[in-house]
């Protein structure tokens, strides 16, 4: 099975989905479900292959190149898998909208250009998917309408500028070493300046962070995440943001190579230090600010930001767990994030749009599947033991403790404990608490939406207890890296200073679990009651008042709101009034009055013919 | 006390416990309330009994009346009462539950607690000082010993009696019974 | 060895654990100078528990309290008491991360009780949590720096040789700020807002009952239990009193001898705490969260700094 055969029917299947969808509704369901699980079955297939194949007669004279390795592979199956299960979830989700056609279109577009971009071999179709990414993602953020609008035009502002950064630096490449294939530029990089090695980190930089949203680029993700529609979010937060983190693991290891990439900079600024140091700021700030959020969705798109910076700290930290565990984060975090988004987007879906904290609550009785989803994705961020963010995690404070770096430790930890704090309010205005009697009656979430959340949750606990399976994947990508590999077994790692053994815990925990289970159940039966049966010093209970939701944190709020704003927002706003003033200023030379364009006409004239008389320039 | 009696506790557990550790709602109730704090701190120390107050009625297993009841207070009485988990007692202080006491003739108070909830005993004095509360725990013991403090197992099984004067009270009452009718 | 290990750890912590409840009470009572209940009060109540019925608010309800009790269990597998520590995988980053299985578990059940008290308190106990989370993230740290480890057990076997953690003079900082905020891990006054029992009817276990009261009440022992051993192991050297006991080693007195000192040691700062739980009032939270996050992380900031500088 070839490449290019792959991203045709990638492509082509998204167009005929929306030639079929003029048809009958029906058969475009089906057969943008049945897109999604090919793609998803072909890359599958590939496993463990190593292609390259060449394009000679590519653009503008340019060789394209289309090939697979390991890192792409599994960037490929985390993009097709979470775009499958997104495609799923949207059969019932878009339902009652309209133009659900370009939605589909839309949708199956953006997961083929991410796969074009991890099967890519050379920068230029790099770049040509990059574009096509970017925009088809602009039209679906502003599908809504409405405020999406002024999101969308947020973020494709803030993108076209990465995109112009990363531009150059193609542009730059390809008049320095006259190719932009891959494999060709790694060995051409080793003769580099390493003045040169920063102004290409920095261009690609750019336009790597602003994907996947660093602190200051980050500015565009909550308003664009949270208007959104959900099962597109999910894509959003799960998959895009990781696009930028593909591109910096490709540029700072595979075409820059290990040794010239740690040994850049002064001893103690190493650029890769300083990246570490961006990544701490991108955990800290964001997660407490998602905890003073009031819209469930703006509060996980601030944390996603926070994980980003897990991402950035583990790739750039230089040793071999280092960037095992960002790589894992990598895929932990498209799977919790997206079925937190799914488990949101299950709820608005049967509460007609509420996604407001403070309206709901009580929704466990009533929609169980979503509750229990929901509440593993939010273990699996916080990282409790059993779920596979705990190994990711694990393996980042391992390699930040014992090569010394406490404090960049210390602000991961801190990480750790707004995630816990800001996810407990999640889960708990949602579906914790009183139900408030409108929502009484509202049904369970359809078979579809429900059938998502199991599968993620399955692939958390599964990636939990037996943390082998991706990791070995994970193994083969840093030995081609030039890491020294770890050593893994299908339960653990194991490391001559601590071993971390997840069949152990997980033995443990079941057993002492079931113990308890017993104990429990020997003792005295008891009475089930409802809500309304609730100790209230002896009154009767206020329907719908009696939920604490309103300033769940309130100390915290008094005490971190003043820090806590978005610094760069206001800075980027104030910019773009300021440019605004400006070329306001400068428009005013337009008069529309024909003889003052007549005497600028003669007054440069006359400027051009005084330096002539002066200097001779012409 | 026959705390430290190893076979007793091994015959039945659950009674002696019970016996030992009273947890007392913290409900002020009426007149009587003030008596409490006395007997709960250094003085007159009551934990030594096992008895401390807590601040749920669902932890609690003994529940003191204090005075007088209004009418008001009533309703609080009868929720608290059954949001505790049986086995639960009632003590019930002075003679305004027993037949009304100072106020026989107000409209407003309650002249004889015992239709509306079960009480197991009754502490004599307006209000009883601290060393007759501690008495008046002691005969309680004893009633436990011998089976006798029954209140709850009273509630279960004459539901219909109690419910049926709370309503003659109330009027419609905005809580659901607490037990099914059992079938005559 | 591991098996019976496996088996006698948790018996003796809960055993302890309750017993450190019932002497809690009785010198409370004694520095008030009233007589206070027996020691096995606390016992007492657990069957009293036990031997009531019990309400549930759902599945989700007694879901929650099973979960807070498994995760107390599991932390006493994971801890080494005496010498004995049937579990050491993953050091001790997994016991901080196992750490919160425990008000997570406490987390659902009272929110699943749909009462704002228990919501008040539950908010009281994350705040609370994140507070000395802050300090005490910077004291292991230091430790796990110094030592250059992340294993409980080679923690203390450092200790056995190199001498007690609180006395080297690049810890002495971190191990002052960890005394000064464990009243804060243990739950004493001044730090006793989440069970508040006048402010907020108890907190998260207002709607606790019968077997949930019993539960709650055997994961408060342990998880004073689990609160001191952490401090004993990591400072004040584990099992070992300055190598006295290097003659006896293999054999099972040593080991008995081991959980016996372990055992005093945590009984000494336990009366300690006991004496400030006696003299203070009790904190509002967000002055509870100005004091934690001012001295003690302060003092701790400096021991990392201390620490990384001579290593």
């Amino acid at each position: 099975m070839s490449l290019e055969l792959l991203l045709i029917i990638a492509f082509g299947g998204a167009f005929l989905v929306y030639f079929l969808a003029k048809i009958s509704p029906k058969l475009r369901d089906g057969f943008a479900v049945f897109i999604s699980l090919l793609v998803l079955l072909i890359i599958t297939s590939i496993y463990g292959k190593n292609i390259e194949k060449t394009f000679y007669r590519g653009f503008l004279g340019l060789p394209l190149v289309l090939r697979i390795n390991m890192l792409s592979w599994l960037f490929a199956m985390v993009i097709s898998s979470i775009g499958s299960l997104s495609v799923i979830f949207s059969l019932s989700y878009i339902r009652h909208e309209e133009k659900t056609d370009f939605y589909y279109l839309m949708l199956l577009l953006v997961n083929s250009a991410m796969l074009g971009i991890v099967l890519t071999g050379d920068l230029a179709s790099f770049f040509i998917f990059w574009e096509i990414m970017s925009w088809t993602t602009f039209f679906i953020i502003c599908y809504k309408r409405g405020p999406a609008l002024a999101a969308g035009m947020k973020y494709i502002v803030i993108s076209i500028i990465g995109s112009i950064a990363m531009f150059i630096g193609v542009l730059s490449i390809q008049t320095k070493f006259d190719t932009l294939i891959i494999s060709e530029l790694s060995a051409k990089f080793a003769s580099a300046s390493p003045g040169y090695i920063l102004f290409i980190l920095i261009t690609f930089g750019i336009g790597f962070g602003v994907k996947s949203a660093v602190v200051p680029l980050h500015t565009w993700l909550p308003d664009a995440h949270s208007q959104a529609p959900t099962p597109f979010s999910a894509v959003l937060s799960g998959v895009l943001t990781k696009m930028g983190i593909y591109g910096f693991i490709l540029f700072f290891y595979f075409i820059i190579g290990l040794n010239k990439f740690l040994g850049l900079g002064p001893d103690v600024f190493n650029l890769h230090y300083i990246l570490c140091w961006i990544g701490a700021i991108t955990i800290v700030i964001p997660t407490f600010i998602a905890l003073l959020q009031n819209d469930a969705k703006r509060l996980l798109a601030w944390h996603s930001i926070g994980q980003i910076g897990y991402i950035i700290l583990g790739i750039s930290i230089g040793t071999s767990m280092g960037i095992a565990s960002g790589i894992f984060h990598m895929l932990n975090h498209a799977t919790f994030k997206a079925l937190l988004f799914l488990t949101v987007g299950a709820v608005e879906y049967r509460t007609n749009g509420v996604r407001d904290l403070n309206s709901l609550g009580g929704l466990a009785k009533r929609m169980p599947v979503t509750f229990i989803g929901a509440l593993i994705g939010a273990l699996g961020i916080i990282g409790v033991p059993l779920t596979n963010g705990f190994v990711s995690k694990w393996m980042i404070y391992k390699t930040l403790i014992l090569n010394t770096h406490p404090f960049l430790a210390f602000a991961a930890l801190l990480g750790t404990w707004g995630t816990i704090l800001s996810l407990y309010k999640f889960v708990h205005h949602i579906f914790l608490g009183q139900l408030p009697e409108k929502f009484k009656n509202i049904q369970k979430a359809p078979f579809n939406m429900q059938f998502s959340f199991i599968i993620l949750s399955m692939v958390i606990i599964l990636f939990g207890i037996l943390p082998g399976i991706p990791l070995k994947v994970i193994n083969s990508i840093i030995g081609s890296a030039g890491f020294s590999t770890l050593n893994i077994s299908i339960w653990g790692i194991a490391s001559e200073t601590g071993t971390l053994n997840t069949i152990n815990i997980f033995t443990v925990i079941l057993g002492v679990g079931v113990i308890v289970w017993l104990i429990f159940n020997g003792a005295r039966q008891t009475t089930k009651v409802d809500q309304y049966d609730n100790y209230a010093a002896g009154s009767a209970i206020p329907e719908g008042k009696y939920s604490y939701t309103v300033s769940f944190y309130r100390p915290l709020d008094r005490m971190i709101r003043p820090y806590l704003k978005d610094f760069v927002d206001e800075f980027y706003l104030k910019l773009s009034e300021w440019t605004q003033t400006i070329c306001d200023g400068v428009r005013r030379i337009y008069t529309g009055y024909v003889g003052n364009y007549v005497m600028y006409i003669v007054l440069f004239m006359a400027f051009l013919i005084l330096i002539q008389l002066k200097w001779s320039v012409f | 006390m026959d705390r430290n009696q190893i076979g007793k506790w091994l015959k039945n557990p659950g009674k002696m416990a019970n016996k030992y550790s009273f947890h007392v709602v913290y409900f002020c109730t009426g007149c009587g309330i003030i008596e409490i704090p006395p007997s709960i701190t250094t003085r007159w120390d009551a934990e030594r009994f096992g008895i401390i107050p807590v601040a749920t009625p669902r932890q609690a297993n003994l529940f003191l009346i204090t005075g007088y009841v209004s009418t008001k207070t009533l309703k609080a009485i009868i929720r608290t009462y059954e949001q505790m988990p049986e086995p639960k007692y009632t003590v019930a202080f002075g003679s305004c539950p027993i037949n009304g006491g100072m106020y026989y003739d107000s409209y407003n108070t309650i002249k004889s607690l015992d239709k509306y909830i079960p009480v197991d005993g009754y502490i004599a004095g307006c209000m009883p000082r601290p060393e007759a509360i501690f008495i008046g725990v002691t005969h309680l013991w004893k009633l436990i010993d011998m089976d006798k403090a029954d209140g709850y197992k009273r509630y279960r099984e004459d539901y219909e009696f109690y419910r049926e004067n709370q309503e003659q009270l109330f009027g419609e009452l905005d809580w659901p019974p607490l037990f099914k009718n059992k079938s005559s | 060895m591991n098996i019976i290990a496996m088996f006698i750890s948790p018996l003796i912590a809960l055993i302890t654990g309750m017993f450190f409840l019932g002497i809690f009470r009785k010198i409370m009572a004694r520095l008030q100078w009233r007589y206070g209940p027996p020691v096995i009060q606390p016992v007492i109540d657990v069957i009293r528990s036990f031997s009531q019925m019990s309400i549930s608010h759902g599945s989700l309800f007694d879901f929650g309290i099973i979960l807070s009790l498994t995760g107390s269990f599991v932390l006493i597998l994971f801890l080494p008491i005496g010498e004995l520590c049937p579990f050491t995988s993953g050091g001790l980053i997994a016991f901080i991360y196992l750490m919160l299985l425990d008000p997570l578990g406490m987390a659902l059940s009272g929110a699943a009780a749909a009462n704002p008290n228990s919501s008040i308190g539950i908010s009281r106990k994350f705040l609370l949590s994140l507070a000395y989370e802050v300090p005490l993230l910077l004291v292991l740290l230091a430790v796990m720096t110094r030592y250059n480890t992340i294993s409980l057990v080679e923690i203390v076997k450092i200790q056995a040789s190199t001498g007690w953690a609180f006395g080297s003079w690049t810890l002495v900082l971190s191990g002052i700020a960890y005394f000064l905020i464990l009243p804060a891990i243990l739950g004493v006054r001044p730090f006793e807002v989440v069970k508040a029992s006048q402010e907020i009817s108890s907190g998260p276990i207002a709607e606790f009952g019968g077997k949930h009261l019993a539960f709650s009440t055997l994961q408060h022992a342990l998880h004073m239990f689990v609160g001191l051993a952490l401090f004993v192991d990591i400072f004040l050297g584990g099992w070992t009193l300055f190598g006295l006991l290097d003659p006896l080693s293999g054999t099972v007195w040593a080991v008995i001898l081991g959980i016996v000192i372990f055992l005093l040691k945590m009984i000494v700062v336990l009366v300690i705490e006991i004496f400030i739980n006696a003299v203070y009032p009790r904190y509002r939270i967000e002055q509870a969260m100005k004091y934690l996050w001012k001295w003690p992380t302060l003092i701790s900031f400096i021991g990392l700094i201390i620490v990384v500088l001579a290593n």
